[in-house]
């Protein structure tokens, strides 16, 4: 079979990234076709991966890998930011602030997040990272006129430079110690390698340059600041979607570390990163008034979760992270949806307090936040709650019982931010009066996100079935 | 001391030195300039690395790209009239401490590590043949995803800068 | 060529660390860019003297790719502290902080 065949839905992406310019150019109602446009773009892409998922093949010279788990990526992405493009028709609307370019770069970004997933090089994790990141520092500061957006871009823009400069120099010690840039050398070597300390230096800096964009705790300091500044519908997708990605070059990257036993050598530093960033996102989220950055702290918590399914290091650590980064992506884009809908002109109603009463304005979209918190906090039976489960019995599993002890306990306190938005919006009464616009596009994609949350919470066994299927 | 030495240690100087004024002078325009500089001693080191393709694009492309467009910036960005060219310092106190860090590692890097001796022939041949076989062959799926990314720049930095 | 790698590799990781320090103190956007750009230069020069030691030409391709993105990166980031400074009239980062760090 040709090797084009399997990278179908990067071709897709890109092609779409083509037309969508010519459409942009010629069309004085590009507007009104852009969106679905690129919806369609990103449905075709995803659908074909996953009609491709059992075609498991190395291609163009052991650059890309395609099927199984990287197919999955790439569904994940691309109906995420499906969701996200049905979201942004009405919040840019709202905002007059219609640019083509902000599509075309969504789709861009969407190719270089699975350029990530599929990554068999350090060079096309690179390429991918920096697809995506160049894609994000333009989009969070798509509003130019705005100078908060300005300001999230600078600083996206300054400490993602500096993470890529770190990551760089990791690949070049890596290289420098085995050699090789190829992926899977790595993998099949890793244990001749794993005393040189050059070759743990590098990994190490891989490893930071990525952590800044999963926004872990010592590398999180842009997370907030970005997602408050940036659109609300862009930071939907950059905490999902580049999350997801980062950790999906992560789970490449370091795959003999998380599949054969006894290599984890950087369980200390995973298991570190977890406890941190869980603990500070969860405690430092209590204290905001700000939706969006009680949204942004709780996404470092969120990564932190995640983060012990490396430290575990075993399959059942990697199919978890999975499992959770589609339940994660789902919620987020739901509650970040939410957040877009309720928001008005001008940055208003973007306080935790505006929430208050919310039942008795719009009692759907009260039911559906209510939802999505559950899931978030980790209640069952909503996806989140089993995202955290499979994560912890890895890390039971791994015979590290302490550190899902400190991840239960980090839920127990997050439950307390998540469930006091819904203690606002249905025993409190609204302290502001504003009105809510209609948006039916949004509501369709939250509504969308949420069946999702409920589906991998009801049947989690069928999902992860399917993963570790593929993982194989 | 050889005169291969001599220039190794020349360009290593102007490298070092003037990286180190781009960080620590007060005035942007001599930051761009020494940056220029640094540039400069990296393309030499690298002709003597043997790698000559690499040193002629680092000065087009640093140089003759990047640099300009700083320069660009700084001009576009100060008002040279008033001559407010001018930035502090802050955070020495992080600073300190993840410098401190980072030469840890590197030195434990430098100690621990056992150093191939394999020394490499002089530039023989010119690279350029050989590296524009890998790229059309091995990397042409890279080359192509560089014309992706350089679209997505482009497009990036026309809508953001626009009025 | 009596030059060990290690000389390069030192020299590197001076550059390196130079620009870390650089983006950690400096205020203006701009130079912390050039701090930036420092780095990415270090790094580049490692990949060619590994390159170089090591007989492989993966390397320099590699440092190709990397000074390609470096000046993509560049454009863009020129864009954004240009569309800041539009708005802001300051490009130094401790003055823009409407967003507290």
């Amino acid at each position: 079979m040709n090797e084009f065949y399997y990278i179908i839905p990067f071709i897709i992406l890109a092609a779409g990234i083509l037309i969508s310019l010519v459409i942009e150019m010629y069309f004085t109602s590009s507007e009104k076709i852009l969106p679905w446009f690129s919806i369609l773009t990103f449905l075709a892409s995803g659908f074909s991966a996953l009609f491709l998922v059992n075609n498991v093949k190395v291609v163009f010279e052991n650059m890309l890998m395609s099927g199984g788990n990287v197919n999955f990526f790439i569904f994940i992405f691309n109906l995420g930011a499906a969701l996200v493009t049905l979201l942004s028709i009405d919040y840019i609307k709202k905002y007059h602030t219609y640019y083509g370019e902000y599509y075309i770069l969504l789709m861009s970004s969407v190719l270089g997040m699975s350029l990530m997933a599929g990554a068999k090089d350090l060079i096309v994790i690179f390429m991918g990272l920096e697809i995506m990141s160049v894609c994000f520092y333009a989009l969070a500061g798509i509003n130019r006129n705005k100078l908060k957006a300005n300001e999230a871009s600078l600083k996206y823009f300054l400490l993602g430079s500096f993470a890529t400069g770190f990551l760089v120099y990791g690949m070049a010690l890596v290289y420098g110690s085995m050699q090789n840039t190829s992926l899977e050398y790595l993998f099949l070597n890793f244990t001749k390698f794993n005393t040189n300390i050059l070759f743990l230096a590098g990994l190490l800096f891989i490893l930071f340059g990525l952590s800044f964009k999963i926004a872990a705790f010592p590398f999180h300091m842009w997370v907030p600041d970005v997602y408050q500044g940036s659109a609300t519908t862009v930071s939907a997708l950059m905490s999902t979607g580049g999350k997801a990605a980062a950790f999906s070059a992560i789970i490449v990257s370091f795959a003999s570390v998380l599949t054969v036993v006894n290599t984890n050598v950087f369980a200390p530093y995973f298991g570190a990163i977890a406890v941190f960033s869980m603990l500070f996102g969860s405690i430092v989220a209590i204290a905001q008034t700000d939706i969006k950055r009680m949204m942004a702290y709780s996404s470092i918590a969120h990564a932190g979760y995640m983060t012990i399914g490396l430290a575990s290091g075993n399959s059942y650590g990697v199919s978890g992270i999975i499992f959770y980064l589609a339940a994660y992506t789902f919620m987020n884009i739901g509650a970040f949806g939410i957040i877009s809908i309720v928001e008005g002109k001008n940055d208003t109603n973007l306080t935790i307090k505006s929430y208050a009463g919310l039942a008795n304005k719009k009692p759907i979209l009260a039911g559906l936040l209510a939802i999505i918190m559950f899931s978030l906090a980790g209640l069952p039976p909503f996806a989140g709650f089993f995202g955290k489960y499979y994560i912890f019995i890895a890390a039971v599993k791994a015979k590290l019982t302490w550190l899902a002890i400190v991840g239960v306990i980090s839920s127990a306190i997050s439950v307390y931010f998540y469930i006091r938005i819904i203690v606002l919006m249905y025993f409190k009464e609204s302290e502001e009066d504003f009105v809510i616009e209609n948006s039916n596009t949004g509501l369709l994609s939250v509504i969308i996100a949420v069946l999702f949350v409920i589906l991998l919470g009801i049947a989690p066994n069928s999902v992860i079935n399917l993963i570790s299927y593929f993982a194989k | 001391m050889n005169l291969y030495n001599i220039i190794f240690y020349l360009f290593a100087a102007i490298t070092l030195v003037s990286a180190f004024f781009v960080v620590t002078t007060r005035n942007v325009i001599y930051s761009a300039f020494n940056l220029l500089l640094t540039f400069f001693g990296v393309a030499g080191i690298y002709v003597l690395l043997g790698a000559d393709f690499l040193a002629v694009v680092q000065i087009i492309v640093y140089v003759g790209g990047i640099l300009i467009l700083l320069l660009f910036g700084v001009m576009l960005t100060n008002k040279i009239v008033n001559v407010q060219i001018r930035t502090g310092a802050t955070q020495i106190l992080p600073a300190t401490i993840a410098v401190g860090a980072f030469s840890g590692i590197l030195i434990s890097l430098l100690v621990n590590t056992e150093w191939k001796k394999v020394g490499t022939a002089l530039p023989g041949a010119s690279t350029t043949a050989n590296l524009g076989m890998l790229m059309m062959n091995e990397y042409i799926l890279i080359f192509e995803l560089l014309g992706i990314l350089l679209l997505v720049a482009l497009i990036g930095a026309a809508t953001i800068a626009r009025k | 060529m009596t030059i060990p790698i290690e000389y390069y590799l030192i020299l590197s990781g001076f550059m390196f660390l130079t620009g870390v320090v650089g983006v950690l103190t400096r205020r203006n956007a701009i130079v912390v860019f050039m701090s930036i750009e420092l780095m990415l230069n270090s790094a580049d020069l490692t990949f060619v003297a590994f390159s170089s030691y090591l007989g492989n030409s993966i390397g320099q391709v590699f440092v190709f790719f990397v000074m390609t993105v470096a000046a993509a990166e560049a454009a863009v980031g020129l864009a954004i502290i240009i569309a800041v400074f539009r708005n802001k009239k300051t490009v130094n980062i401790d003055e823009i902080n409407i967003l507290k760090w």
